[in-house]
């Protein structure tokens, strides 16, 4: 939180430190859901809790918010497809919309959370787009939701996903996406992955500012920065330089990039 | 016809007994550590170990006492394997830190970053290429020797893959510059070049030196195979680069907790490739049966295996990250499943789903003696059959 603040970002995360990955909290939170096999976590050497089916989905329990300032929070949750997917396709990404992830979302609607992240690791490496799309329109609309598809080539489901229903913003990791495959004025916001979350190569704050206004000049919708994922994928020391630097290029792109 | 026998090794890495992490991490022995080396040595009949107790004995271990605390633990593990009959056996790679740290820390061209998590709670450290990899001589030529004068029974000496240590690394050199919003096949060529440099300057020269010092079984580690499918051709670029014209040794490769669908038709360009040793029973049932239903961790693999014949089949049939004991009769369906889909049992052969390192030797030592059992077991009944219907 300390190193967040200090970066100056907008929103503040509480870094999921106490889930263990994307999917379990959710699981054990929920009826008819059991997280066992171990699976590999897309192309990284990390691995979580594949979702056993055993009856219907269904949250019993919603995870608790973390104590954050009200309205400056970000909450970050498995999207319905992601989910989906984690259970190896035994349960909708619909159902587990209408009956796991909108509980969840209201109840962190309530405890005063600003934006709430639809993390989707496997839509834009597996495809999916119209069931992913469609799931989309059982969660409630009592707080922006943004899609993110971290550590995935963007662009064979930007277009499915230019009128996703109850999609604020899109967030593309640009470091698996070719800054090309965006169109001019794509109609959602973009929340541009530029930070690295992958790498210990600590990037420029310059470089990213200078990427960041590129973006901006081409999308009226909006533009707005943070990593292509999840942070703990680097050492916390590398962590946090990244979250400074992060901090550093959203100041240079307000006060005008240098050239 | 002659009867089937089903070999049987493990993978790689044993946990490490107490009294060796303590003595590595410089703190204080105490009277459970000197008890389990005592229990083991007797259990284990490891020759002359009440001069490991000796030492055990005076509560700390300083630096220079550490190499031969090294060599007890491996001592140790190689009793523990031939103890519950595994036919192949190595050290448990009691030597080494873990398999990504033992190449990163000994090759030139990486630093170190911290730790990062791999699952649950467990943490591995990670390193940095910052320069072209290279590697000054053979690695693992004395951990060899030293296997070899202490046990009569065939080696199988475990190597980190260069996909794996490329998949693990974080790249501060080939993908540099232009890594933000550049294109795919940019860092396709970085990581190409990064692969080819670690097989070629890295592992190579500890693969030569290995069978010079009379290695006859190169297993070549790659958990990262399939973690980006578009990348098997770099796996099998790695294989063939470190092991090609390097002398007559068996080859194999180890794969695991991985989408085994993404590896043919690429592994048919494996050069000489004995087989593929696999994860299957963390994605079992523990039922009984040998139906497609009852074993929905081998279908869909094995009949890759069978619709492209080739390579050979390395088992999985021990869950590496439970504590169940399989029953030898599990390890049995198991093993009669595969010969059904395979139709031809000199294509498979048996082992753990992979290392053994997360798990206590208490276990380790039951679910081996349980696959090896289990293994005699498939025997058994395709020797029985056979000998019915000559």
């Amino acid at each position: 939180m300390d190193a967040q603040e200090e970066a100056g970002l907008d929103l503040l995360s509480d870094g999921l430190l106490d889930w263990q990955d994307l999917f379990r909290p959710l699981a054990e939170r929920s009826d008819g859901l059991t997280a066992r096999p171990l699976t590999r976590f897309l192309d990284t050497n990390t691995f979580y809790r594949a979702l056993l089916v055993d009856g219907e989905p269904r949250l019993r329990e919603p995870i608790p918010a973390p104590g954050l300032p009200e309205g400056r929070w970000v909450a970050t949750v498995p999207a319905p497809f992601a989910l989906s997917q984690a259970a190896r396709g035994e349960a909708s990404a619909a159902a587990l919309a209408a009956n796991v992830l909108a509980p969840q979302i209201e109840a962190y609607a309530e405890a005063g959370c600003a934006l709430v992240v639809l993390s989707d690791p496997f839509l834009a490496r597996e495809g999916g787009a119209v069931e992913a799309v469609a799931s989309l329109r059982e969660l409630p609309r009592t707080v922006p939701l943004v899609l993110q598809l971290p550590f995935g080539d963007a662009a064979r489901v930007l277009d499915a996903l230019a009128d996703a229903p109850g999609i604020a913003a899109v967030g593309i990791d640009f470091y698996a996406t070719s800054a090309d495959a965006v169109p001019d004025d794509y109609p959602k916001e973009i929340v541009a992955g530029v930070v690295d979350a992958r790498s210990s190569a600590l990037e420029s704050p310059e470089e990213l500012a200078r990427f960041a206004e590129s973006l901006v000049q081409r999308n009226s919708a909006g533009v707005s920065l943070s990593m292509n994922g999840d942070l703990q994928f680097v050492p916390e020391p590398v962590a946090r330089e990244k979250i400074l630097r992060l901090g550093r290029a959203r100041a240079l792109l307000a006060e005008g990039v240098p050239a | 016809m002659s009867s089937v026998r089903f070999t049987t090794r493990e993978i790689g890495s044993l946990g490490k007994p107490s009294w060796r992490v303590k003595a590595f991490a410089g703190r204080p022995l105490d009277e459970d550590d000197v008890r389990e080396a005592e229990r083991w040595g007797k259990k284990l009949e490891v020759e002359d170990y009440e001069r490991l107790l000796e030492v055990l004995y005076l509560g700390t271990v300083g630096e220079a006492e550490r190499p031969e605390i090294d060599d007890w633990a491996a001592r140790y593990a190689i009793r523990l394997l031939e103890k519950v009959g595994l036919d192949v056996v190595y050290d448990g790679e009691q030597r080494r830190t873990e398999m990504y740290d033992h190449v990163a820390s000994f090759a030139h061209g990486f630093e170190p970053r911290g730790t990062v998590r791999s699952f649950d709670n467990k943490y591995y450290a990670k390193a940095t290429v910052v320069e072209r990899p290279w590697a000054e001589g053979a690695q693992d030529v004395e951990e060899l020797r030293f296997v070899a004068a202490h046990t009569e029974r065939p080696v199988k000496v475990p190597l980190t893959g260069a996909y794996t240590m490329e998949d693990w690394s974080y790249d501060e050199h080939y993908a540099r510059e232009g890594a933000l919003g550049g294109s795919a096949k940019r860092r396709f060529e970085a990581r190409r070049q990064f692969v080819e440099d670690v097989a070629e300057r890295v592992i190579r020269p500890n693969v030569v030196g290995l069978i010079d010092a009379g290695a006859d079984w190169i297993q070549i580690d790659e958990p990262a195979a399939t973690t980006k499918p578009d990348e098997v051709p770099l796996v099998v670029l790695g294989f063939n680069a470190a092991l090609r014209d390097v002398g007559a040794a068996k080859r194999s490769m180890h794969i695991c907790f991985s989408d085994y669908r993404a590896l043919w038709p690429d592994v048919l360009e494996l050069e000489d490739c004995l087989e593929l040793q696999l994860e299957f029973a963390n994605r079992d049932s523990r039922e009984l049966g040998t139906r497609d239903e009852d074993r929905p961790g081998y279908a869909d693999t094995l009949r890759l295996f069978a619709e492209h014949g080739y390579p050979g089949v390395g088992l999985g049939v021990l869950d590496i990250h439970s504590d169940f004991i399989e029953p030898p009769e599990l390890v049995r369906d198991r093993i009669l499943y595969a010969v059904d889909v395979l139709g031809d049992p000199t294509r498979i052969q048996v082992n753990p789903d992979c290392g053994l390192r997360t798990r206590s030797w208490d276990v380790v030592y039951e679910k081996l003696a349980a696959m090896v059992a289990g293994a005699g077991l498939a025997e058994d009944v395709l020797n029985t059959a056979h000998a019915g219907a000559g």
